[in-house]
């Protein structure tokens, strides 16, 4: 087994797994990840991180993959369940970047906008208790396009945006990427967050393994 | 061959798949993107095309004038059949194609390559809806305000300068424009725009969101093959259309009044 599990605090009361991932192979990854928990996976390399993120975010698998999601095996599944699926998952990942012509305010409410919940209203108070949990100034920040923010106004952008979604299960991968000491250890805030607005959700941080 | 036919179709499907989503405008991103993008196509290209268009009128006038010995009557009815019909849509859809396609092509092609229409995707944000929609209603009616900006300031500036060219006061060729104007000139000029615009943002979207490769380097060939394309398509279009109202649909009618 190549993926390397360094932390789990997964509650007692766990009855299902929110995830289960197996990959065949070469270097064999099984993943296995209860309701409700927080979880750290290392994985060996790039190439797996992204298959195994793209895996969940898409809720389909490949050949040589098997997934469960919330106990239901996506191979074979219709469009609509696979779509429900996919509406309890959320991710702040390189691969769910922002948007380079929307400013950080428009990042943020254009799915809520889009698909018409929660209320702005609501989008506007969550971004700014999660600006404020960050120590940002909401309007010099908000007005601003991803190209002239920093790496980590760019990460709480995203995980403002991944708040508001509010998903059952949340991935955030390569959290500590390109951010400094002392960035890496305000980011270190988000799974008190995500715990705080969502405690029966499940939290996956994925990374490379450092060899 | 090949990817030819392969561009025909996937061009048919994203434009009828852009009309039929055209409701979707009432979503409030959406409705701001349309708007950007009138804002962008329309507005900002209006103010350079002011002197050019008026410039156009004025060039076409004194050139007929010059080279048939034109009178009166002549010179009004080139500036109506000609400037109005015909070179209005037209300059106004090279202006369209020049300054917002080959912006809108680049941006998307630009956003494809680094992965931000797959994001929008995760989001579960439909591509058509947030994209091309806006893009494809917003150029329609930014080509179609253009058009008659563009009409009306070369028909005005046809008719301004003229009387320094020909033995003619402006009264006299306003009173004779008016005499032969038809309101199929204007119907036709509105459907005719309508249709440019359509062809421009639907060929711009189709190539912005297929690159042949996802690289930098894809960007530049995007946008060439998709000004190449409109500028193809807009002739075509031009032709056919003259073609369909004045010698097949309207025969005979539209005839009485040139």
């Amino acid at each position: 087994m190549s993926a390397v599990l360094t932390e789990t605090r997964a509650p007692q009361t766990a009855p299902r797994m929110a995830l289960r991932y197996v990959r065949h192979g070469q270097r064999e990854i099984a993943i296995a990840v209860p309701v409700g928990s927080v979880r750290r996976i290392d994985l060996p390399d790039r190439e797996t991180k992204s298959a195994f993120v793209t895996a969940v975010l898409k809720a389909r698998c490949e050949d040589g993959e098997e997934l469960e999601l919330f106990g239901q095996p996506v191979k074979d599944i219709s469009g609509n369940a696979r779509a429900k699926l996919r509406a309890q998952v959320g991710a702040l990942s390189p691969i769910v970047g922002l948007i380079n012509n929307l400013n950080a305010w428009e990042n943020i409410s254009l799915p809520a906008a889009y698909h018409g919940k929660p209320s702005l209203a609501e989008v506007a108070a969550i971004t700014q208790e999660v600006l404020d949990t960050f120590g940002i100034e909401p309007r010099a920040y908000l007005g601003r396009v991803p190209d002239e923010l920093g790496k980590l106004e760019r990460k709480i952008a995203a995980f403002a945006r991944l708040m508001i979604a509010g998903p059952e299960l949340a991935i955030i991968e390569s959290l500590d990427d390109g951010l400094s000491r002392a960035e890496c250890a305000r980011v270190a805030g988000f799974e008190q967050e995500y715990r705080r607005r969502h405690p029966g959700g499940t939290l996956i941080f994925v990374d490379i393994r450092e060899e | 061959m090949l990817r030819a036919v392969r561009e025909i179709e996937g061009g048919i499907k994203l434009s009828l798949n852009a009309a039929g989503r055209l409701p979707m405008l009432r979503k409030p991103p959406i409705l701001e993107s349309f708007l950007r993008q009138v804002y962008f196509t329309g507005v900002t290209a209006s103010t350079g095309v002011v002197l050019r268009a008026s410039a156009l009128g004025v060039l076409i006038i004194a050139i007929t004038m010059d080279v048939l010995d034109a009178d009166v009557d002549m010179a009004v009815k080139i500036l109506l059949l000609v400037v109005f019909r015909e070179i209005g849509p037209l300059a106004a859809a090279v202006v369209v194609i020049l300054r917002s396609g080959t912006a809108m092509s680049a941006e998307m092609a630009m956003m494809r390559i680094s992965g931000q229409t797959r994001a929008l995707r995760y989001l579960n944000i439909n591509l058509y809806d947030y994209l091309v929609v806006p893009r494809v209603a917003g150029v329609m009616v930014a080509t179609t305000a253009l058009t008659f900006y563009v009409q009306a300031l070369a028909v005005a500036g046809g008719l301004l300068f003229s009387p320094f060219i020909i033995e003619a006061s402006f009264m006299e060729l306003a009173s004779r424009l008016f005499e032969l104007f038809s309101p199929i000139d204007f119907y036709y000029s509105i459907i005719k725009s309508l249709l440019f615009g359509f062809a421009i943002a639907a060929c711009c979207c189709y190539h912005g969101l297929n690159p042949p490769d996802l690289t930098q380097n894809a960007v530049p060939k995007v946008v060439t093959r998709a000004v190449t394309q409109c500028a193809m398509l807009v002739l075509t279009i031009n032709a056919v259309f003259a073609y369909i109202v004045f010698g097949i649909l309207f025969f005979g009618l539209v005839k009485a009044t040139v």
